[in-house]
């Protein structure tokens, strides 16, 4: 039988002990929590009575909503524009290195302060995009103050934002395709329509399961973007909320904790399933 | 393998069981420190620092910052170290998750009383009685500090006094003048009718152009609203009753019609007011100093008593937490005492529009007649009838969700839907904020 060397738990354990400290034990710690009642300071054991709470409450079913909607939305759509941009600049563009750095540009720039920039964009009276709607003769929409247009606002917002980092890493992916594909592919006489289908998304599937995952657990996890698109609140009518926002909500301003971490282990629980079942589903393709 | 998983798990319940002993120390911490309540308090004689956490912007925080100034020359013992938190929101929050380190808490914080509501149970504040009746501290008593007896009242937590007054204002009526005058309106509005009566007025005669008025804060509006009407508020209020539905159709009714407006993302209407798109506006006194920055010499604008019987009492108070040394609480004591001197909340009311806590500050002739602001000459009327949001459980979340509660009411009634669904959606919700 094969036993791990002692030595090497001395080498790990610097790791161990901070995954320990900061990963494991908050998510216990999470778990435990929701099963108290009271502030911070003054915890007590209350059984189920936070998720009793949580699935009574419309606010949490509607910032679980909007969380799986703007999941399913704006992380495909946002991954295939990102592939289409990555393909052509790739393929069709000259003078990359500067298109490139320009797509980069949003995913080193504060989150907060692009959302400002974005919301004086979105703002129905005076915003930009409303001016050019308007010049198009379309309906131009109160994007920020309207309560049925914060989701789709912070989905658009969301898109935009993804774009960034999934070209930089599409791009790094295009680049370590063998060229010597598309050379016999072209002696053969494919089209471009046939490289790209039959060589180009094949060759990227690793890539774009990576993304999923990253963009799908990032698309739950979302906050900042809504935080900053709506000046600190959750949309007009808190219609934009999000279960982080629900979460920070609870925890930090209403005080009750226990409820926040109810959430927490519920929103957990969603995006483990998500991941499971995008891994199961790229491992079809993969193989397919 | 087998040893791994044993040494994983050792270490998970090793941590857990760190955990909550850190946690009960914290506990039997807290308990320690408040059985040793008798501390000298004493003038400070060697340097010592304290730390202020307050949620001080613009004006106001550069005016904290100059008062601070004033104090530290006048008490070169004593080192005021300023910490802006951010807006009362993120102070709430940064109060609500350091209670459980309380060596990280500052010596003294400004916040509502009900944020400390849990804190003051668990006995992690410092009951101000023996300062303020201390005479080498205090001022030997509570009269004597001149602070307005109904505004320390309003600092108490189960009946102690645990905070001290600091910025308090109230809501108003703020106005352009020139435009009123424009369209024949020859005094503000000193009802909720003569104010629908008059942005009426407004909206119609300058060809839909200028709102005639809109609230800041719609959880004001709803409770002083329903106060008006003599309901008191509590989680006995039925949203969607008739006297609810009489105060929320009133804003709705205004809304559909266009003459009334709300401020939206922008949280605040001075910005709109400042542009001349919205002629008159209810919000906190202590936005006149961003009003005053922002109308310049475009237009004349005025203050008025918020239109209705009562208005509302708000802003916060300072408190101080247990764990600081008896040198650091007498310090910060010095500090609240010169901050609400009557120079101090002279300087203070003067430049931000906040209401003088200190009553000679508020009677003095330098205060009523100044030129700085609009708000100290109408300030007697203004304050004849105060309104606060009682400090009970679940009151405040119950307060704040009154928010986005109205703004989706008034959100359907901007695009002309009928409200009824909205206060039916937002009757579950209030409802369940009382039960947090």
């Amino acid at each position: 039988m094969k036993t791990n060397q002692k030595k090497a738990w001395f080498f790990l354990a610097p790791t161990i002990i901070f995954v320990t400290l900061f990963s494991i034990y908050p998510i216990l710690r999470a778990f435990g929590m929701s099963f108290q009642s009271g502030s911070l300071i003054d915890l007590r054991w209350t059984g189920f009575s936070n998720y009793q709470y949580i699935f009574k409450d419309p606010e949490f079913w509607l910032a679980i909503k909007n969380t799986v909607l703007y999941a399913i939305i704006s992380v495909p759509v946002g991954l295939a524009i990102s592939i289409m941009l990555a393909w052509i600049i790739f393929d069709k563009v000259k003078h990359k290195s500067f298109f490139e750095t320009t797509f980069f540009m949003p995913y080193v720039t504060s989150t907060i302060a692009i959302g400002i920039v974005f919301r004086y964009i979105f703002n129905g009276d005076y915003g930009m995009l409303n001016f050019v709607l308007r010049c198009l003769h379309l309906h131009a929409p109160d994007w920020i103050d309207d309560p049925a247009m914060s989701l789709t606002t912070i989905i658009i917002f969301g898109i935009w934002s993804s774009l960034a980092f999934n070209i930089v890493i599409l791009m790094g992916a295009l680049r370590n395709i063998d060229p010597n594909f598309y050379t016999i592919a072209d002696m053969f006489g494919a089209s471009g329509r046939d490289k790209f289908w039959r060589i180009t998304m094949p060759e990227l599937v690793p890539t774009i399961t990576f993304l999923l995952t990253m963009n799908v657990i990032g698309a739950f996890k979302i906050y900042t973007s809504v935080y900053a698109l709506f000046n600190g609140q959750a949309g007009v009518g808190n219609s934009g909320t999000t279960a982080v926002f629900y979460i920070y909500n609870k925890f930090q301003i209403v005080g009750t904790p226990g409820v926040a971490m109810a959430a927490t282990v519920v929103l957990f629980l969603i995006i483990l399933f998500a991941t499971f079942l995008q891994r199961k589903m790229m491992k079809k393709i993969g193989e397919y | 393998m087998k040893f791994s998983k044993k040494l994983a798990a050792a270490f998970a319940i090793g941590l857990t069981l760190v955990g909550t002993a850190a946690c009960s120390n914290g506990g039997s911490n807290s308990n320690s420190s408040s059985s040793s309540s008798s501390e000298k308090i004493a003038k400070v004689k060697k340097t010592t620092n304290i730390v202020f956490w307050h949620g001080m912007t613009g004006v106001q925080q550069a005016t904290l910052k100059k008062l601070t100034q004033d104090f530290e020359s006048k008490n070169p013992k004593i080192k005021v170290k300023l910490e802006n938190q951010g807006a009362y929101n993120d102070l709430q929050a940064k109060i609500n998750s350091t209670l459980q380190s309380p060596n990280n808490l500052p010596t003294i914080t400004q916040a509502y009383p009900d944020w400390l509501f849990n804190a003051a149970n668990k006995n992690m504040l410092v009951d101000l009685k023996p300062y303020i009746n201390s005479k080498e501290v205090g001022w030997g008593s509570s009269e004597a500090s001149n602070i307005k007896s109904a505004l320390l009242d309003g600092a108490k937590i189960n009946g102690k006094q645990y905070g001290i007054p600091f910025n308090k204002s109230i809501e108003v009526l703020t106005y352009n003048a020139d435009l009123l005058k424009k369209y024949g309106i020859k005094k503000a509005p000193a009802t909720m009718d003569e104010l629908k009566k008059d942005s009426q007025i407004i909206y119609k005669k300058s060809n839909h152009k200028v709102v005639g008025a809109g609230f800041d804060s719609l959880s004001n509006y709803y409770t002083l609203g329903m106060k008006n009407e003599g309901v008191d508020f509590s989680s006995k209020i039925d949203f969607a009753g008739d006297t609810s539905k009489k105060v929320i159709n009133f804003y709705a009714d205004g809304i559909k019609d266009g003459y009334f407006r709300v401020a939206g993302s922008e949280h605040y209407l001075s910005g709109p007011f400042a542009n001349q798109k919205v002629a008159m506006y209810i919000g906190t006194s202590a936005g006149e100093g961003f009003v005053k920055q922002g109308v310049g010499n475009k237009f004349t604008y005025d203050v008025a008593p918020r239109p209705g019987k009562y208005t509302m009492s708000q802003g916060t108070d300072i408190y101080m937490f247990k764990h600081a040394s008896a040198d650091q609480k007498s310090a910060a004591f010095t500090y609240i005492k010169f901050l609400t001197s009557k120079a101090s909340q002279l300087t203070w009311a003067n430049a931000t529009g906040y209401v003088p806590v200190n009553q000679a500050a508020a009677d003095s002739a330098e205060y009523k007649d100044t030129k700085k602001l609009k708000l100290p000459a109408k300030l007697e009327d203004a304050m004849a009838n105060l309104y606060s949001v009682p400090i009970i459980k679940d009151a405040g979340a119950a307060y704040g969700s009154l928010n986005p509660i109205m703004q989706n009411i008034l959100a359907a009634a901007q695009k002309k839907q009928n409200v009824n669904d909205a206060i039916k959606a937002g009757k579950t919700k209030f409802d369940a904020a009382w039960k947090q």
